[in-house]
């Protein structure tokens, strides 16, 4: 993925659930090696979007490329390039963090010493060196949720989708995986979903603001978010 | 194949993880054993009545032909313990594709370099595996009377890989089932209920009509013929048939096409 090609690029990207639109004719760059925030409120249209990049799911109309590459007829080439961090609770209670990230190792094609080597690697980058051995139903949810990000590292990709990295965690534990995701600027392109705006505020270089499935603005986050931030969730007149 | 075998060792590593797994295998070997042991009492009783003084006593072959182990134990323990796998089976099943759905690691699984065909592919031969193992433990006692009853290996091999694939369709259909869900009872019960009809397609004639059943017939597309029921019987008769050894893999694998069917309806449906 180089600097000068956008990182994603979505073209009147449509999703409709039955009668529901939860994406109207969306337009968005996200630019590489960038932390780039897509904010919104709950049911605003932010996981569709994820989804539709991921390849989970497809258009109703509309392109969507991700480093070139479409997720609806490439699904496969897509997810290689990306790391995805989901909420905390999204994961294997069952099984011991070193286990957990030899699995996602495992599913990212990586096998015996370039796997351990890259195990080692994110427990250490992450902090999980103390807790390799527990299971991670039994760790705290800051802990829990280094974990995610972890496994999204393991085989170094270009995009970092993080969705909600801070939901459910009390003060402390959102000021750490805060800063883990401030150390990863410039060395790859992190799409940051949430609806913290002080969040979006400390990480993002750029940000954008659905409302209903439609873009309401997007631009540098000091522009975007300088006014009543939370009128442009509301939808209030003249906000956007 | 390394995608493969990493979901192949994690499912194994999240279902030995809990004691799920170890209640359900030991459930099957004190069902089996208690319906096994049970059939082996009848059957002593039975012995012992024409046995005695004022029947004659073994000596004069006083005791009929249809009074053997094989008829009054194996056949009627294969019958039910075919049923046992019917009820139990769906519970192993159906946790494999509905849970990661509810807990939402189905996305993670979907996003990694995993293929939805391997994603199916990895859990069915998990599930195999463990419904092997659940086997293996099942047939303990069996296999030691008919080995002891000097029925021969044969008889038992039959046995064993009958049963062994009436297992490995059961789970097939509950994995199937599993993967058009994301709550674990409906799951099961979904399970249970193609199992059942599928079972015997006997109740199906009813509602056909004599005359199409007759048609049917002509054209060796009987209801009945995919049935598992007298699939499964042969097997129990000792006869190891080629036919009924591919209906079970067609199963498994017509099964495993509808599981990876459910993938591409959610990237259309959500």
């Amino acid at each position: 993925m180089s600097d000068a090609q956008p990182a994603i690029v979505a073209r009147g990207l449509t999703r409709r659930f039955g009668p529901h639109l939860a994406l109207d004719a969306l337009d968005l760059e996200v630019p590489a090696q960038q932390t780039f925030g897509l904010l919104g409120a709950n049911g605003a249209g932010k996981t569709t979007f994820i989804r539709l990049v991921t390849g989970f799911l497809l258009p109703s109309a509309g392109t969507l490329q991700v480093a070139g590459i479409s997720p609806a007829e490439h699904p496969g080439a897509v997810q290689r390039q990306l790391g995805f961090v989901m909420e905390t609770s999204r994961l294997y209670p069952e099984l011991r963090v070193r286990s957990f990230l030899r699995f996602c190792g495992g599913t990212r094609n990586l096998g015996g010493d370039a796997l351990e080597a890259a195990v080692d690697r994110v427990l250490e980058r992450f902090q999980l060196g103390a807790v390799e051995g527990r299971l991670i139903g039994n760790l705290s949810k800051g802990f829990q949720q280094r974990v995610s990000l972890a496994q999204a590292f393991l085989h170094q990709p270009p995009l970092v989708i993080v969705d909600e990295p801070t939901g459910g965690l009390d003060p402390v534990q959102q000021r750490e995986v805060q800063d883990v995701l401030r150390s990863l600027r410039g060395e790859c392109t992190v799409l940051l979903c949430t609806h913290d705006l002080r969040e979006a505020a400390s990480l993002a270089a750029r940000v954008a603001v659905l409302r209903a499935g439609r873009l309401v603005t997007e631009g540098p986050v000091s522009e975007v978010l300088a006014g009543d931030a939370l009128a442009l969730f509301r939808g209030e007149e003249g906000a956007a | 194949m390394r995608p493969l075998w990493a979901l192949v060792r994690k499912e194994l590593a999240s279902l030995f993880g809990a004691p799920t797994a170890y209640l359900t295998l030991t459930l099957v070997a004190l069902v089996t054993a208690l319906i096994f042991f049970d059939h082996l009492r009848l059957y002593n009783q039975i012995l012992f009545i024409f046995a005695t003084n004022t029947m004659g006593g073994f000596e004069t072959d006083t005791i009929p032909d249809h009074v053997n182990l094989w008829d009054t134990v194996f056949l009627p323990v294969m019958e039910t313990l075919g049923l046992t796998l019917v009820g139990a089976v769906p519970l192993v099943t159906m946790r494999v594709f509905a849970e990661e759905r509810s807990r939402g690691t189905d996305e993670l699984l979907v996003t990694s370099n995993l293929t939805p065909g391997q994603i199916v592919a990895g859990k069915f031969l998990a599930t195999f595996a463990f419904v092997t193992l659940m086997m293996l433990v099942s047939f303990v006692y069996p296999a030691t009377a008919i080995e002891q009853g000097g029925l021969g290996v044969l008889h038992l091999a039959s046995v064993f890989v009958g049963l062994w694939l009436l297992a490995l369709g059961l789970a097939s259909i509950g994995l199937a089932c599993s993967a058009f869900t994301s709550n674990q009872l409906v799951a099961a019960v979904s399970g249970w209920a193609v199992a059942f009809v599928m079972w015997d397609f006997s109740w199906a004639n009813a509602f056909i009509g004599e005359g199409l059943a007759q048609l049917l017939n002509q054209l060796a597309l009987q209801p009945r013929a995919i049935a598992i029921h007298p699939r499964y019987g042969a097997f129990a008769e000792g006869i190891v048939s080629l036919a009924n050894v591919a209906y079970f893999l067609g199963l498994a694998l017509v099964a495993a096409a509808v599981a990876r069917f459910s993938f591409d309806l959610r990237r259309v449906n959500g």
